[in-house]
């Protein structure tokens, strides 16, 4: 499988790049202009080289037609050889011989190479780095070539199928795109794309055939639905047709046209979510009446769609008699001119009284009911079922048809397509891990539109956070979501000094917690697996059970997992159970966003990469655990709204004094908690501890509930020597508060023994420590501070007797 | 070698591409002036005029009457500026047709009549 240098094909495309040149047309189109007006003026001076330029403006002007007709672009050669469907710009870079080491920088000089490039990160040094690697030969490359050139439906082998060759040529390929987060089959999708895209460019500029200048005679005026309406079959001309890639979509379509075309009700309702493409449905339709050259009964084509315009029409009739004159008016109007269709978008703004809405049901619902004036309607489903349920009549006489939202491939493609728009409006280029991410986190984050639209807002929004080279990529999306959608969504594992963090993650944690050694090491192997990829994506990164005794640093390591794992002590999103402890509390937990913005679903909507902390969860009433059961099983909540809370990016934390006695038992007697945790659960969901909890007023574990939890962990108390080092970071944390007036405490030791003979607690663990530093060591920080007695650079140290005195 | 890939080209694809491009111009010149829609609908009321005001009895026919008639002048003077128009083009494309194989014989032809000194 050889190149043919010389192969006319070759010839004509290396020629056509010199011919086709803009200005060396314009010279020969000046030439024959000039050569017919010397010839014209030669043959009144009776003078014979009249002859000569005449022979020459024809010679150019067959040179011209034969470069625009054949040589720009040469068409694809019937043989199917490699010569036949090189595209042009390879057949006009190509070298004489080439070799594997000259093909990336031909196909870097083609459109198609250089999308791939762009928006795939095929770069001209990766493919360089990968043929360094394959055999001299060429023909094997030329081979898999044409094989992906058919397996693609493409017309021509370009830039992007060469490309794509080289990678599926290359032994390791896989493991190369993977290290770019791609997949054979998104370069096999990139080809597919630029081929799409440049068959759009191509259809720009071919004249449809649209009816003509006497088109409408038949029809009738319209100037009060011209004002009140817009016509959306005549904005839909001209540019590059609207795009279906839905098959349910194409069905409906073709349903529209059997309804309209049918005796039946000339109506159709549009059902289905926002961004769910119905909109778009319309306007393809809208083009496909105008098409001359559509297949369509005769008393559908040229009808035209107008949309009407619920606010305008209120606004101008503000008296309910008004707008319903009015609208009998508009409607009429269409009627006698016999080729438009209504569209009612959002076509609950007819049927219910509202600001900007109002109810004219009693005069639609007889034209809709006769028949004789086609109309479109698109509402959503709920709106649907609310006007169904006000107006049976009405519904019934609708031919409701229900439109689904896209798939993720279909959503793909329906990206691909509105990308060239997107980045004509922005002046940016997007890449395809901006397309991926844009379905990705509009899924999980976007909850008031359907896809494609919701994918498609997003991507438009990312548009205005493309890097300073004009690109959108993965992170403009993330930060557009971020942005807008007010959710911080780039937390997580995802650099080297996050990876960094968690291997040192129990270093870390132990820089702010004294002992739980055992608690800090499972809950750190757990952390490691999930970020290692080894975790389950519908279910959230990690959910714990922290069960221990009061002041023991259940909260505090909640809070450093929150620090090492998302940045920040804030990243927590902390519910008291204590505060749900009746059946019709679940409400409350998951009350809508817009009602309750301390809610457990409206905090994690806002702020999705957290630590949920749900303290004393055994205070909780049984319905609000089983509540929480889906949350821990699948990653998700749904709100009183039925709208999906994605919790799967989240850890989530449950912490229990459930058993406390029983721990304290266990350390007393000398037993190592790892020992005995099997013990201790199975205690737990004994009817001895159920008793003691109903007893208590409490609910008793179930084990469907225990089983839920990635890792329980054991809490063990603190000992006075613990209660020393947890005084220490105290100290430490005072320290840090005074580092700014750069004022130092330090405290004896003898001082620090009667602090934590004070503040030690064996119920209450170390939480009283807080307190009894406050009380002493910073109100005496205070006394010297304001008296005088410690000024910048100074050193306060505290002794016994001022601890004694403060006591 | 560039002339002789023209003058393949010329003889062989060529008159077929200008012939093919011929019909594509007739068939959008046919389209922009709307000749089957006009003759379909050829006495059918004038943008529906009558439609909307006139009643039945014959005060609504001869409304509608009027608009047919009216209809009928303005589509048939239509019909017959563009059908002159078609007839034009395909003149002008049959011409080009027959004088396809002669160009590049015009070219020497020029020449040779230059160096013959032939004076108009």
């Amino acid at each position: 499988m050889m190149f043919d240098y010389g192969g006319i094909r070759a010839r004509e495309a290396r020629l056509g790049k010199k011919l086709g040149a803009k200005p060396v047309m314009l010279l020969f189109i000046v030439l024959i202009v000039a050569f017919l007006i010397m010839g014209g003026c030669l043959i009144f001076v009776h003078n014979s080289l009249c002859w000569v330029c005449f022979s020459l403006a024809i010679l150019f002007g067959m040179i011209v037609y034969w470069t625009k007709q054949e040589l720009v672009p040469v068409p694809v050669g019937k043989g199917g050889g490699l010569n036949d469907v090189l595209s042009n710009d390879l057949l006009a870079a190509m070298p004489r011989n080439p070799r594997p080491a000259d093909l990336p920088a031909v196909i870097l000089k083609t459109n198609s190479g250089q999308f791939m490039a762009v928006r795939y990160g095929i770069s001209g040094q990766l493919l360089d780095a990968l043929v360094r690697d394959l055999p001299e030969n060429v023909g094997p490359i030329f081979e898999a070539a044409l094989k992906i050139r058919e397996g693609t439906d493409s017309e021509e082998l370009d830039g992007a199928v060469l490309a794509a060759a080289i990678i599926a040529s290359h032994p390791n390929h896989e493991a190369v795109l993977r290290q770019m987060r791609l997949e054979m089959k998104d370069v096999l999708d990139g080809v597919v794309w630029f081929n799409y895209l440049n068959g759009l460019v191509r259809s720009v500029g071919k004249r449809e055939h649209s009816g003509g200048i006497a088109r409408d005679l038949s029809f009738g005026y319209i100037p009060t639905l011209q004002r009140f309406g817009q016509n959306i079959s005549m904005e839909q001309g001209g540019g590059p047709k609207t795009q279906i890639h839905q098959s349910a979509h194409k069905e409906i379509v073709e349903q529209m046209i059997s309804i309209f075309s049918g005796g039946g009700r000339q109506n159709v309702a549009l059902v289905g979510a926002e961004g769910s493409g119905r909109s778009t449905i319309v306007k393809a339709f809208a083009e496909i009446l105008l098409n001359a050259d559509s297949k369509l009964p005769s008393d559908l084509q040229f009808r035209q769609i107008f949309k009407l315009d619920a606010a305008a029409m209120i606004s101008s009739a503000p008296e309910r008699g008004q707008i319903e004159g009015l609208v009998m008016h508009i409607l009429g109007e269409a009627f006698a001119a016999k080729n438009i269709i209504i569209w009612l978008d959002n076509a609950q703004l007819f049927f219910e009284d509202g600001v900007g809405s109002v109810d004219i049901s009693n005069v639609l619902l007889p034209v809709i009911e006769a028949g004789r004036l086609r109309v479109i309607m698109t509402m959503d489903q709920q709106k649907f079922l609310e006007i169904s349920a006000r107006n049976s009549q009405l519904a019934n006489a609708l031919n409701k048809i229900q439109v689904p939202p896209a798939n993720e491939e279909e959503t793909m493609k329906v990206l691909q397509d509105q990308v060239p728009v997107l980045e004509y409006q922005h002046k940016v280029s997007y890449t395809i891990w901006a397309l991926k991410e844009a379905y990705r986190l509009s899924a999980k984050y976007i909850h008031d539109l359907e896809m494609p639209g919701k994918a498609l807002s997003l991507l438009d929004t990312a548009g205005e956070y493309a890097s300073p080279s004009r690109l959108v990529t993965a992170e403009s999306v993330q930060e557009a979501v971020e942005k807008t959608a007010g959710v911080k969504v780039s937390g997580g594992v995802t650099s080297d000094d996050d990876k960094s963090r968690l291997l040192n993650m129990e270093e870390l944690i132990h820089q702010r917690m004294i002992d739980q050694v055992d608690a800090v090491k499972t809950v750190s192997d757990a952390m490691r697996r999930s970020a290692a990829g080894v975790r389950n994506e519908s279910r959230p990164i990690g959910t714990f059970l922290f069960l221990g005794p009061t002041g023991v640093g259940k909260t505090e390591l909640a809070k450093a997992l929150s620090e090492v794992y998302f940045n920040g002590e804030s990243h927590i999103v902390r519910v008291d159970l204590n505060e749900f402890v009746s059946g019709n509390d679940v409400s409350r937990l998951i009350a809508d966003a817009t009602e309750d913005e301390m809610s457990l679903t409206a905090q994690v909507l806002k702020q999705p990469f957290s630590v949920v902390l749900l303290d004393e969860i055994e205070k909780a009433h049984p319905q609000v655990l089983t509540t929480l059961l889906q949350m821990l099983d699948e990653g998700v909540l749904r709100d009183v709204r039925g709208r999906e809370v994605s919790f799967r990016d989240t850890i989530v934390i449950a912490t229990s004094n459930a058993g406390a006695e029983r721990i304290r038992e266990y350390v007393a007697a000398g037993k190592s908690l790892a020992d005995v945790r099997e013990e201790f659960l199975n205690y737990l969901l004994s009817p001895e501890y159920a008793s003691s909890a109903a007893a208590a007023g409490m609910a008793a574990f179930r084990p469907e509930f225990l089983n839920r939890f990635d890792e329980v962990c054991l809490f063990k108390p603190l000992s006075p020597e613990d209660c020393l080092k947890v005084l220490d970071l105290i100290i430490k944390g005072v320290n840090k508060t005074l580092e700014p007036q750069k004022i130092a405490v330090e405290v004896t030791d003898d001082a620090r023994e009667l602090l934590v003979s004070a503040g030690y607690d064996p119920q209450l663990g170390a939480r009283p420590m807080k307190r009894i530093v406050s009380k002493t060591v910073e109100n005496l920080v205070a006394k010297a501070v304001l008296s005088g007695a410690a000024s910048s650079g100074a050193t306060i140290t505290v002794t016994r007797e001022m601890v004694e005195a403060e006591l | 070698m560039f002339m002789v890939d023209m003058l393949t080209w010329w003889y062989s694809r060529g008159w077929g591409v200008f012939v093919s491009g011929l019909k594509t111009r007739l068939r959008d010149s046919a389209d922009f002036f709307s000749i089957g829609q006009l003759l379909r609908t050829l006495f059918k009321p004038y943008r529906q005029i009558s439609a909307g005001t006139s009643g039945g009895g014959m005060s609504g026919f001869l409304d509608r009457l009027v608009s047919r008639i009216v209809g009928f002048f303005v589509r048939f003077f239509i019909i017959i500026f563009g059908a002159i128009a078609l007839f034009v083009e395909v003149l002008v494309g049959v011409i080009m047709i027959v004088l396809w194989p002669t160009a590049p014989v015009l070219i020497i032809a020029g020449v040779v009549m230059t160096v013959m000194g032939v004076k108009l």
